[in-house]
């Protein structure tokens, strides 16, 4: 009972460990991630950024200084 | 206990401060002044309440602009500035935000370090830096997601830029530390030496957002200004034509426009030719001066339009890059390199 738990546990460990190397050595995908941004910048992707645009606030009062006349 | 704080956008202007949260838009909007107690150290007031202040505080307090030629000039001040602009925005200890920060194309590494280290200990998680212009272009939504010339020109209180961007990067950029706030001390001085009277700079502020403009226009006024007899000492009023404010801001004007002249010098041929079709897009408050587009497009031969939103095309630009932070990541400064 005892050899059967050690073998599990050594099997889960050597599984644990081959996905971790395979996850560290995989790179980021040039041609992915370029194409990522490419398409986050595109007028739909930015659309609901830009529509959140509220109207300006008026600029503070002016006080004295300059009048057109 | 860590609560999930909502990422923010910051355009971190040498005029006004815009903040940008994500999902919600733009939710700050201020001049990027801060009033403190020249005694104590105690901050008193900060954005709009602070910019009324300007040149009218008694001696123990001094209203100031912690940013000049979009450089920080005292990180410690810039640092409670942007402490408290983050606290008016929901960001306390408990959340912490990252945070993506707009800046001058030009800024050293010394003052990149300086405005990262500022957004940090104010309270952001992460911080990094995106260029004015490629912003602005994400924000007045030119198709730079297009292999096609986009050229956007970003007019600030301290610095202007010029920028050729295709497919989602700079081609070509040319920028110099001069803007709007140049035009003012123009004003200033040209009024100090040749009406003899001392003004500051809101007035001159004033002076050019009435009848300040870089080329002639169709319905032109003159102003009254008032200010201090440099001989006398007692308040005096003259009057200003825009003939001689075009006159004192020439060099500030030119000085701009040799910038953008020479960003087009730099680009591509394949993307110079795109920019007569496209034309060029105008951005910052300091574009909003009267007749700068028309004599840009004079000079250049080059059509100029005005973005949308002027004042907001930056901000919304980084909002854009904090909305999307994973696809996005790659268009911060020192990322592509």
């Amino acid at each position: 009972m005892v050899g059967v738990v050690i073998a599990v546990l050594i099997v889960v460990v050597l599984v644990g460990g081959f996905l971790l190397v395979a996850r560290s050595r995989r790179r980021p995908d040039g041609v992915d991630s370029f194409r990522r941004q490419i398409d986050a910048l595109s007028p739909d992707s930015r659309r609901p950024t830009i529509d959140k645009m509220k109207p300006a606030e008026p600029p503070a009062d002016d006080e004295d200084g300059a009048h057109g006349t | 206990m860590v609560l999930m704080a909502r990422d923010l956008a910051i355009d971190l202007g040498t005029a006004n401060t815009l903040v940008y949260m994500k999902g919600r838009g733009i939710v700050l909007n201020e001049p990027s002044v801060i009033a403190l107690n020249r005694q104590t150290g105690e901050v008193l007031a900060t954005g709009r309440e602070a910019w009324q202040m300007i040149g009218r505080t008694p001696g123990y307090i001094v209203a100031v602009r912690p940013l000049r030629g979009g450089a920080i000039t005292d990180f410690e001040i810039t640092e409670r500035m942007i402490r408290l602009l983050l606290q008016r925005v929901g960001v306390s200890r408990f959340t912490r935000p990252k945070v993506v920060i707009c800046v001058p194309s030009a800024i050293t590494e010394v003052e990149r370090r300086a405005v990262t280290d500022a957004a940090r200990r104010a309270g952001a998680a992460d911080a990094n830096l995106i260029e004015q212009p490629m912003a602005a272009a994400i924000g007045a939504d030119l198709p730079i997601d297009e292999p096609v010339g986009n050229m956007v020109i970003d007019i600030g209180g301290g610095t202007s830029e010029t920028a050729v961007i295709s497919l989602g990067g700079i081609v070509a950029l040319e920028a110099v530390r001069v803007g709007s706030f140049d035009i003012d001390a123009a004003i200033q001085n040209y009024v100090r030496r040749e009406h003899g009277i001392a003004i500051g700079e809101r007035t001159a502020e004033e002076i050019k957002v009435a009848i300040g403009s870089a080329d002639p226009t169709p319905d032109e006024n003159q102003a009254e200004v008032r200010g201090r007899d440099l001989m006398t000492g007692l308040p005096k009023t003259v009057v200003l034509t825009p003939e001689e404010v075009r006159f004192a801001i020439e060099d500030v004007v030119s000085s701009m426009v040799a910038s953008v002249i020479r960003c087009l010098s730099k680009a591509p041929p394949e993307l110079s030719q795109d920019f007569l079709v496209r034309g060029m897009y105008l951005v910052g408050g300091g574009g909003l001066l009267r007749g700068l587009a028309e004599r840009i497009e004079r000079e250049t031969q080059v059509p100029v339009r005005r973005s949308n939103v002027p004042l907001e095309a930056v901000v919304l630009g980084a909002g854009h890059v904090i909305e999307h932070y994973e696809a996005l990541k790659g268009m911060f400064m020192g990322a592509r390199r």
